[in-house]
């Protein structure tokens, strides 16, 4: 009985395998992009095992980060072929699947459709928990915090932080190696504001990065739903840091 | 002998599911049952339309699909470009008021991960998935 | 000259440290096949929102189904693992874990012939990264473990 299970298991597996046309190396990609990286690219492997051509209908991704590319629209037997996928990161974090649906004319319907997956693992340089701190408008201004953890790949070790409105002070204290945390005091509530925190880090030493967090005084409960920078602090420039900086904590990064 | 290892399977199957019972009321508050998204964080288009003002509207798609067109005063926040497009949000934001956010369909995961991210990384209570998306938006229209 | 009684005692003694050295090696098995489940069942029960996830991704089976197997299985494969460590009840958790084990290579199969690539498995999120054939490996490995554990003269002696 044992040899007759593992036998039919086995010849299934194998059966199943065989009849396929297109043969793919890999269906699913894992990718590991390195901090800074704007891209993450599979190579999607395949063959024609069968004995007619396999033509391509078509080929969607899941999302429109991510663009493919085949190599040829048909596929005569014993040919090689790969389809690339370029998952573009952005602002992205943490663990990202991606899937790419391809549609061949393969007589055998469970076959003419095949998911690739992309999946990558991207590193937050700096995780900021929270990345914006508010006081309701009237509120006592006690400090709050925000807490830094500089990824291994980002082996900062210093940092500092500067508000471009004078009524937020910010500090710094160092907790490890790598861990900082930030506490943020308004020192009037009364006004309802906005005041960008820009974190300077040391790391690259040539193009050290920055990251940004927020801090605001927000309306009072029932008042105007639109907060206009106050004239004490300029509007909040749009995010010079370099393409890579991330000013957002990853919980976990999920798909 | 057969009867034996019946008897034995039934025991090991009824001691999984009491465990497995057990360990679902302790969880019950915090997994989604129904549904991959929490019921809690849902909203159909009728039930954030009347929210009114007290709602701000937030398109996760891409910078291409939200100029063609989007909910009328939604701000775009998509995961392109978090880094710039968060700052620009937060100021329209007060804690009273509910975000509702929307991709193009229901099995499109982008408002899911912009929600999660407005959760876990700003902290903002009161975050919504709009249910449909923007095909069941313009359903409604 | 070596009588025939001492030469059938000594049959006798060889045989003992055979069966033995036998007994000892079917132990192991039992304990690490046993061992493995439980392993796998551990690292499952302690996330069942990440394991309905994991499931989820591959979207195979509807959401209701698979949160509810998410929270069963690992405690069936937990507890069946503990039969055959403990050889308590073995012959019933031997018969649920081959069928799982069955069930899942087959559910594998099919889903590799749809196109979808199964990665995660038997050990839930830990097992994301391996590879279609890999997965395929260690499968066919316990399922052989688990034949191995179902020769009669075993399961009567670990049942009695």
């Amino acid at each position: 009985m044992k040899t007759s299970i593992l036998t039919l298991t086995l010849s299934s597996f194998f059966c199943v395998a065989a009849r396929a046309e297109l043969k793919w190396e890999q269906n699913t990609i894992e990718l590991h992009p390195g901090i800074g990286d704007k891209q993450a690219v599979a190579h999607f492997k395949y063959e024609n095992v069968g004995k007619t051509p396999v033509h391509f209908k078509s080929v969607k991704a899941s999302c429109g980060c991510t663009t493919t590319q085949t190599q040829k629209e048909l596929v005569n037997p014993g040919e090689k072929g790969e389809i690339v996928a370029t998952f573009n990161i952005g602002d992205r974090i943490g663990q990202q699947m991606k899937t790419v649906t391809v549609q061949t004319d393969d007589p055998v319907p469970a076959q003419a459709t095949t998911v690739l997956t992309l999946k990558a693992d991207i590193p937050q340089a700096l995780e900021l928990k929270p990345n914006f701190v508010y006081w309701q408008s009237g509120e006592e201004p006690k400090p709050k915090k925000i807490s830094i953890k500089a990824a291994k790949e980002f082996p900062a070790k210093n940092i500092t932080v500067k508000s471009n409105n004078p009524n937020f002070e910010a500090k710094v204290k160092a907790r490890a190696a790598g861990e900082w945390t930030i506490e943020v005091t308004p020192k009037d509530t009364s006004r309802v504001m906005i005041a960008p925190l820009t974190i300077e880090t040391d790391y690259p030493k040539g193009a050290p990065k920055s990251f940004n967090a927020t801090a605001q005084i927000t309306n009072p409960p029932g008042a105007a739903p639109a907060l206009r920078p106050s004239p004490a602090a300029p509007p909040a420039p749009a995010t010079t840091s370099t393409p890579a900086a991330i000013s957002s904590p990853a919980a976990g990064g999920q798909r | 002998m057969k009867f034996r290892g019946f008897r034995e399977a039934t025991v090991l199957i009824a001691l999984a599911a009491i465990l497995a019972i057990s360990e679902g009321i302790y969880f019950r508050d915090k997994i989604s049952w129904q549904s991959p998204i929490p019921a809690s964080e849902l909203v159909t288009v009728d039930q954030a339309r009347a929210w009114g003002d007290g709602a701000i509207w937030v398109d996760a798609r891409p910078d291409e699909e939200f100029a063609q067109d989007h909910v009328p005063g939604a701000l775009s926040l998509n995961e392109d470009r978090w880094n710039e497009l968060l700052p620009q949000f937060l100021p329209n934001w007060s804690p009273e008021k509910r975000v509702v956010v929307y991709c193009s369909a229901e099995s499109c995961n982008a408002a899911r991960d912009v929600a999660k991210r407005l959760r876990d990384e700003a902290q903002i209570k009161d975050v919504f998935v709009l249910q449909g998306g923007w095909e069941e938006w313009l359903k409604k229209k | 000259m070596a009588s025939p009684q001492s030469s059938a005692e000594g049959d006798e003694d060889a045989k003992r440290v055979g069966d033995g050295c036998m007994r000892f090696f079917w132990r192991i098995l039992d304990l690490i096949v046993g061992g493995i489940f439980v392993y796998a069942g551990v690292l499952k029960v302690l996330d069942p929102a990440q394991f309905a996830n994991d499931i989820d991704n591959y979207k195979t089976l509807p959401w209701l189904v698979t949160v509810r197997l998410a929270f069963y299985l690992p405690w069936l494969e937990i507890f069946c693992g503990l039969a055959l460590v403990f050889r308590c009840l073995y012959r019933g958790g031997l018969s649920i874990l081959t069928t799982l084990v069955l069930v899942f290579i087959g559910a594998t199969i099919a889903a590799r012939v749809r196109g979808l690539d199964i990665t995660c498995g038997c050990f839930g999120h830990v097992s994301q990264n391996w590879s279609f054939p890999q997965h395929m490996a260690i499968d066919v490995a316990i399922l052989a473990g688990l034949t191995a554990l179902w020769l009669p003269s075993r399961v009567q002696r670990a049942a009695s």
